[in-house]
């Protein structure tokens, strides 16, 4: 059972970066997919739409970062808690991530039918990095609270 | 083609604007079937069975009533996607009512309710109410007594005006929801079409063209009335 629970353990350290990961490799091709669309259909702002499609990239550092915190000695006290916020913050970067590419994809195509839009069609894009940041942070503050910091 | 492989194609074509504000459309033919190129050949014969039964240039005029529906059916049963099939749905219907109107104004009788000559659920609604101005459909299309007045006064323009601005209607509401998939390319193709009929109208052409016309045939016999 002690195997099973610091195997968790090992999952919460390593998941806030996979997951990110994931998140942003599937957020950065939506967006960047849109980004080559709206690169064959206009003359200019192809680099801004470039800058836009690498936004939810953004989640896999958030999730670097919490995997260091996490990086401690594995022991049955601190495994369950560091499996918990590890998963868990891992899972809302990577929808995070994903979510925010759609946002992207989406402020894509309109900036590129209506220029003077360009910023404020970032603001749901921005919205989704907003609830990432609150899953990051509050990882590192709990992480704080787990047993073995190294 | 998964979901958000439309999404390039999707991005790569201009933006549609308003039905009545353009005076072209904004992508020739030409340029787009090259950015539907993207499609898959699954998607693009799909593509290309819808418009082929939903625009009018792709039937010949001896094309008639029974084979339209027939083609009809047979393409509703052929494809899964319910948008779609629902989209096809409306538009014939759409079409019936219309041809219900112009067939009224030629004087015509309600047509037997066995002959293929509309489609879709209203049919014995119109034909019980052929002597109501709408067919009593007036609460499924408001737009019908506006279409009725304009048959009879032989607006023709006015008419071309209210049903093209009725289907663009229909597509942005049908549309709603669809950014990145199949059904946003073929709501896209279809509001193409819409264009490219409106921006083909071009009065101070067609005067042109009637002016030469009249010049041909008059001829000779021009100096004779001088």
């Amino acid at each position: 059972m002690n195997e099973f629970v610091m195997a968790l353990g090992w999952v919460g350290i390593y998941g806030p970066m996979a997951l990110g990961a994931i998140g942003s490799v599937i957020g950065c091709a939506l967006a960047g997919q849109a980004a080559i669309g709206a690169m064959i259909e206009t003359e200019s702002g192809h680099g801004r739409y470039v800058g836009i499609s690498a936004m939810p990239s953004s989640q896999v550092i958030y999730g670097i970062v919490v995997m260091f915190t996490l990086n401690r000695a594995v022991t049955p006290e601190a495994a369950a808690g560091m499996f918990g916020i590890g998963l868990l913050c891992g899972l809302a970067l990577m929808f995070s991530a994903i979510y925010q590419g759609r946002s992207c994809a989406a402020a894509i195509n309109a900036a590129k039918a209506k220029p003077e839009i360009f910023g404020l069609s970032l603001a749901p894009a921005a919205i989704v990095e907003g609830f990432a940041v609150f899953a990051f942070v509050f990882a590192l503050v709990l992480s704080a609270d787990l047993p073995g910091v190294k | 083609m998964s979901r958000d492989s439309y999404i390039t194609l999707i991005t790569s074509l201009p933006y549609a604007g308003e039905l009545f504000s353009v005076s072209q459309t904004p992508i020739s033919r030409i340029q787009l079937e090259a950015r539907l190129s993207f499609l898959t050949p699954e998607d693009a014969t799909q593509l290309q069975a819808i418009e082929g039964l939903l625009w009018w240039s792709s039937h010949s005029h001896e094309t008639s009533d029974a084979e339209i529906a027939v083609e009809t059916k047979r393409l509703l049963a052929e494809l899964k996607n319910e948008w779609l099939r629902q989209l096809i749905r409306q538009r014939m219907e759409f079409r019936t009512l219309v041809a219900a109107l112009r067939r009224r104004r030629r004087g015509a009788s309600a047509p037997d309710l066995n002959a293929d000559w509309g489609f879709g659920r209203w049919l014995g609604v119109i034909y019980r109410n052929w002597s109501e101005p709408g067919f009593s459909l007036e609460r499924v299309f408001p737009w019908v007594l506006e279409a009725n007045r304009l048959v009879r006064e032989e607006d023709h323009l006015g008419l071309e005006r209210l049903l093209l601005g009725e289907q663009w209607r229909a597509l942005d509401q049908q549309g709603e929801g669809h950014y990145f998939d199949f059904e946003a390319v073929v709501a896209y193709v279809l509001k193409w079409g819409i264009m490219d009929r409106w921006s083909s109208y071009h009065g101070e052409g067609a005067v042109r063209r009637f002016e030469n016309v009249l010049d041909d045939a008059v001829g000779e016999y021009a100096q004779m009335f001088a």
